[in-house]
């Protein structure tokens, strides 16, 4: 099936979004990642999140480079259905690094519901999004494993780890559009029913977590931007307002 | 920090080849880390890191001695030579 649906395309957008705004903030660190190797690494990673974003945008608005650039950086933010984890500024990269293991982690699950989806070319994009993830959380572990036996790093990746994870929960908020889209065979699991499986990774990951002292922010149906969102949507536009007829 | 020497090989025949070195905390950082700044292009199909403090080094030292010997360096001519010689004796 091709997508008319518009509660199927809301639903489809939030994972676009939080693609789209995952990789501009990982090609961030380009330039000023903590190693030479760690920098190509963590860019290459937000490039293959882009590549996650502009797949899914064209199965929303078709392959017109225009329309997808339009959808990706041509709304009004209050348009953009992303989680406040993908908004949020890490500051520092232990916060950085953080995010990345929770959002793959979540990603990976979320890229599973679409194995055998109804919607034209979405199990293939699947397929090869989960092939690239597996090498972003091996990344991600690998980078965990050898800092965490440093009582040091240890300590601050904690520190990061608990700021993050009411942010991260946030993720699992159900989405406008979710049931039309479980009903047409779009994705086989809801959002909020992949939660289980992500905390069962978190807690194997970072250990025990009282997940009922957690909160997850108002996000509104992932109506409302966090408040970080304004200046690194500017930033994410900062070229495209310089010259909006610009070809690529 | 280690030290690892990166190789790779294209499919088929042709050898391992050194292709440069990375610094990583341990095996599997390097991996996962070589992947990206060594093979981000396809640039090989397999790759072999070895750790520099592993690889058995002759330093030029070791290896000098060696340069001065032209009788060693055989390009097979003199022994061209006496065949033909032979074979027109022979013919």
């Amino acid at each position: 099936m091709t997508i008319t649906d518009p509660g199927v395309s809301e639903y489809l957008l939030c994972f676009a979004d939080d693609e789209h705004l995952m990789g501009q903030q990982h090609t961030e660190w380009i330039g000023v990642a903590p190693f030479l190797e760690e920098d190509l690494a963590f860019a290459s990673i937000g490039q293959d999140e882009l590549g996650h974003a502009a797949a899914l945008y064209a199965l929303l608005v078709g392959d017109d480079d225009r329309a997808i650039d339009d959808l990706a950086l041509r709304r009004d933010a209050a348009d953009y259905r992303s989680c406040h984890l993908v908004e949020v500024d890490t500051g520092d990269w232990v916060q950085a690094l953080v995010r990345h293991w929770l959002y793959d982690a979540a990603e990976s699950l979320r890229w599973q519901v679409f194995a055998d989806s109804a919607v034209t070319g979405l199990a293939g994009t699947a397929a090869r999004a989960q092939r690239e993830e597996v090498f972003h959380r091996r990344h991600a572990d690998a980078l965990l494993d050898a800092l965490l036996s440093v009582p040091e790093s240890a300590s601050r990746l904690d520190t990061a780890f608990r700021h993050l994870l009411p942010v991260a929960l946030g993720i699992f908020e159900p989405v406008e559009g979710e049931t039309v889209a479980l009903e047409a065979g779009v994705a086989s699991e809801s959002i909020a029913g992949l939660r289980p499986a992500w905390q069962e990774l978190v807690v194997a990951r970072f250990g025990p977590v009282d997940w009922h002292s957690i909160t997850p922010p108002d996000q509104a149906g992932r109506r409302l931007r966090s408040a970080d969102f304004a200046v690194r949507y500017a930033r994410m536009r900062e070229v495209n307002d310089l010259d909006p007829a610009a070809v690529w | 920090m280690r030290i690892y020497e990166v190789f790779l090989k294209r499919k088929g025949k042709q050898e391992f080849r050194h292709a440069g070195s990375l610094e990583a905390a341990d095996d599997e950082l390097a991996l996962v880390l070589a992947r990206e700044s060594y093979v981000r292009r396809a640039e090989g199909d397999s790759i072999w890191l070895v750790d520099r403090d592993h690889l058995v080094v002759g330093d030029e030292e070791f290896v000098a001695p060696n340069a001065d010997k032209p009788h060693r360096h055989n390009d097979g001519g003199r022994v061209a030579e006496r065949r033909q010689r032979i074979h027109e004796e022979n013919s």
